[in-house]
């Protein structure tokens, strides 16, 4: 495997007076691949990935994103998260905004692109996508599964060196989810590096090279994709797959 | 400047509260009850009245809301002298003191904007607390009087209290018509002994002090009323 | 100490007893003024009250946008330092915290100073200004404020995940959509704005309400000066609420707020 991309080093993380919402989590997601975290409601898997974006802080251990240690005061950290891709749940798309200049705002004010340029690769995105023909449009006039898309594309126009993918499914009616998955197992094969929070676990057995489960708080099991389906070892993990995967 | 006289203050209180916050305090409150009877008759001439009745009440409040309180404390200042006239039919103008001429002000005044409040009140009610009640054989009156508007006032108190706060802080403006309200007792001490600084700064802090303890009050009171339904 | 012109009220008595004389013919007349006719006068106050109106709008708009933006911001201070501003001028009336900017806050300054801004030739018109703008400013801030805590959370998330500073978060995502949410509210706290210039009348401003009691006071026609400055509102009132209309419909997003 090649260079570290996300290193997660020993973090804990609790909200307010209650009680810890991540325990001494340690994971590493190395350049190319394509890592799964799954586990119950409640879990803090959602939590870790907005972590990794220096969207929540965090009040122990360290993360470092591309050779960058978010908690260094000097990182310029919208700089950063300009690198580092992210899909929500609800998709975030700016619903004033057209689907191309919400694929073209960042890299015109964050990247500094010019707009043309910007235009150019949000075109070649939409395109990938299959959405080329929706850019003039207003995010509230396209379908769940569309926006998620358009979500992903505006992700990617910023060149990630990673994309995150926090639930981003689990808002969609079901005949929309496959066509994001589509996306995202096309975008998993063109070799980007993925961190993905998501119960699809069709998408996991397909692309993932690991698995981690997480429960209240602590990665349970952390195993390469096969393994984890085939042989989990932690007791929580085998009742998680064994209630997921029964239907 | 000259130096910031506290014994001015303090020989004025009893003028300044006697005298002028209990006028401030009367007028509120007398305008408040009848500008929410008057706001909750017009509200419901607009929503169950017939097309004349409700046309009418809806002229009323989109006449008033777009003036300034100024200008119609000036109007009812002038008019009412002839309306009495015209109800007593006496041969002029009648005489009405400074208070009656604005009480009957806010009243009218106020009634819009009460109004507006009750008509959203009412309107947050579901369609099936009305329907309950006339399928129990309630008249419109009784449906009204007994289920409507008690969950009406509950929900609404809030608003209906944040506007008389609202209302207390405009009360100053009977200032215009040179009547002792708070302001105005303060402002004559002021003239009287050219004190505008202390008069008015401690005027200032004492409507201060009263709005928002009482904005206070009623934010806790919502936190309270929230939580049921 | 100099003590300013204020507009007082005699109590109403008219020369006759029976009744009230009509005379709508008054505005055509000139006025003992000698600048023009009675209606001049009342279109010169209407020129007044647009002219305050506006530019105690613009503070109010800026001001209350940069408040209504802070109590958003994260963190502890920024929020109670706008909290602080925002109660601090709603819970005065608009009245008395004229008399402090026009009688007190020429007082408290270095005397040199305080005797500039007292000569200064519009006192009543910048008093009027600064005074009326605060006091919007302080409701502009509370409606700009509940309209981006209305926005999904997501949406702050989703800038910043982008890389967008906050600064940017506020100008392009935040309140675009903030402002086009609390139009309507926004459109009646500058009829407000209008409306709140009359108070200024106590400090001797020659607005609208003014001028319609200077020509009462000359003319003793009290009703027709009324009737045509209580037209000049409703007016105001449709032509404003006609352009928000526009407004609104110009800058509706396609597909938003659908069911």
């Amino acid at each position: 495997m090649s260079e570290p991309v996300i290193q997660i080093e020993h973090v804990t993380k609790s909200y307010g007076t209650g009680g810890p919402v991540l325990r001494d989590v340690s994971l590493t997601v190395a350049g190319g691949e394509v890592v799964v975290v799954c586990g119950p409601s409640g879990s803090g898997k959602s939590t870790l990935i907005k972590c990794v974006n220096a969207l929540e802080p965090i009040q122990g251990g360290r993360i470092v994103v591309g050779g960058q240690d978010l908690g260094d005061r000097r990182v310029d950290l919208p700089r950063l998260r300009a690198r580092v891709g992210m899909v929500f749940q609800h998709f975030e798309l700016f619903p004033h905004m057209r689907v191309l200049d919400n694929l073209c705002l960042a890299q015109t004010k964050v990247l500094g692109r010019p707009r043309a340029e910007a235009e150019t690769r949000a075109m070649a995105l939409l395109d990938r996508v299959g959405l080329h023909a929706f850019a003039e449009k207003h995010p509230g006039q396209l379908s769940g599964g569309q926006q998620q898309r358009v979500a992903i594309a505006r992700a990617l126009a910023m060149d990630p060196m990673v994309m995150l993918f926090d639930e981003a499914t689990s808002a969609l009616d079901p005949e929309m989810v496959s066509e994001v998955l589509d996306v995202m197992v096309e975008l998993a094969r063109s070799g980007m590096t993925m961190m993905v929070v998501t119960h699809e676990m069709g998408f996991a057995r397909k692309v993932a090279h690991r698995v981690v489960f997480m429960d209240q708080g602590q990665i349970a099991e952390d195993a390469p994709t096969q393994a984890f389906f085939e042989a989990p070892r932690s007791e929580r993990a085998q009742q998680f797959l064994s209630k997921i995967l029964t239907y | 400047m000259s130096q910031f006289d506290f014994e001015i203050i303090h020989r004025s209180l009893s003028y300044l509260f006697f005298e002028g916050m209990r006028f401030t305090l009367t007028l509120t409150l007398l305008s408040a009850l009848g500008g929410v009877i008057l706001g909750t008759l017009l509200a419901m001439a607009r929503m169950a009245g017939g097309p004349v009745l409700a046309a009418c009440a809806a002229g009323y409040v989109n006449l008033v809301r777009p003036l300034p309180l100024v200008l119609v404390i000036f109007w009812f200042y002038f008019l009412v002298p002839y309306l009495g006239q015209w109800l007593t039919g006496a041969s002029r103008p009648i005489h009405v003191g400074g208070f009656a001429s604005a009480l009957i002000t806010f009243i009218v005044f106020e009634a819009a904007y009460f109004s507006e409040i009750m008509r959203a009140g009412i309107g947050s009610i579901p369609r099936g607390q009305a329907a309950a009640a006339t399928a129990l054989g309630l008249t419109y009156r009784q449906s009204m009087r007994y289920v409507i508007l008690p969950q009406v006032f509950r929900i609404m108190l809030p608003v209906l209290l944040t506007q008389t706060i609202v209302l207390f802080q405009d009360t100053s403006l009977v200032y215009v018509l040179s009547i002792t309200d708070f302001l105005g007792a303060a402002s004559k001490i002021a003239q009287r002994d050219g004190r505008l600084v202390e008069m008015y700064s401690f005027a200032a802090l004492v409507y201060f002090i009263m709005s928002f303890t009482a904005s206070q009050g009623v934010r806790t009171l919502r936190a309270r009323v929230a939580v049921p339904r | 100490m100099p003590t300013r012109p204020t507009t007082r009220t005699r109590p109403a008595t008219t020369s006759n007893g029976v009744g009230y004389h009509w005379n709508w013919g008054i505005f055509w007349e000139m006025s003992p003024e000698g600048t023009g006719t009675y209606l001049d006068m009342i279109v010169q106050g209407l020129r007044m009250t647009l002219i305050t109106a506006a530019l105690a709008w613009v503070i109010a708009f800026i001001v209350g946008s940069a408040i209504g933006v802070l109590r958003t911001l994260p963190g502890r201070m920024a929020p109670l330092a706008a909290s602080a501003w925002i109660e601090l001028f709603r819970n005065m009336p608009l009245l008395v915290q004229l008399f402090l900017w026009y009688f007190v806050f020429p007082e408290i300054l270095p005397a040199a100073w305080g005797i500039w801004l007292k000569q200064l030739p519009a006192a009543a018109f910048l008093t009027a200004v600064i005074g009326i703008g605060f006091f919007m400013s302080a409701r502009v801030a509370v409606q700009v404020a509940s309209g981006i805590e209305a926005l999904p959370q997501g949406q702050r998330a989703a800038a910043t995940a982008l890389g967008l500073t906050p600064a940017q978060t506020y100008r392009y995502v935040l309140l675009p959509m903030a402002y086009r949410i609390v139009l309507p509210p926004l459109t009646s706290e500058l009829l407000n704005t209008v409306k709140n210039t009359s108070v200024a009348l106590t400090i001797g401003l020659a607005e609208l309400t003014a001028r319609a009691r200077a020509v009462q006071e000359f003319s003793f026609q009290v009703f027709e000066a009324f009737t045509a400055a209580t037209l000049a509102y409703l007016v105001i009132n449709l032509l404003a609420t006609m352009a928000a209309r526009w407004l609104e419909a110009r800058v509706r997003v396609p597909g938003y707020g659908r069911a």
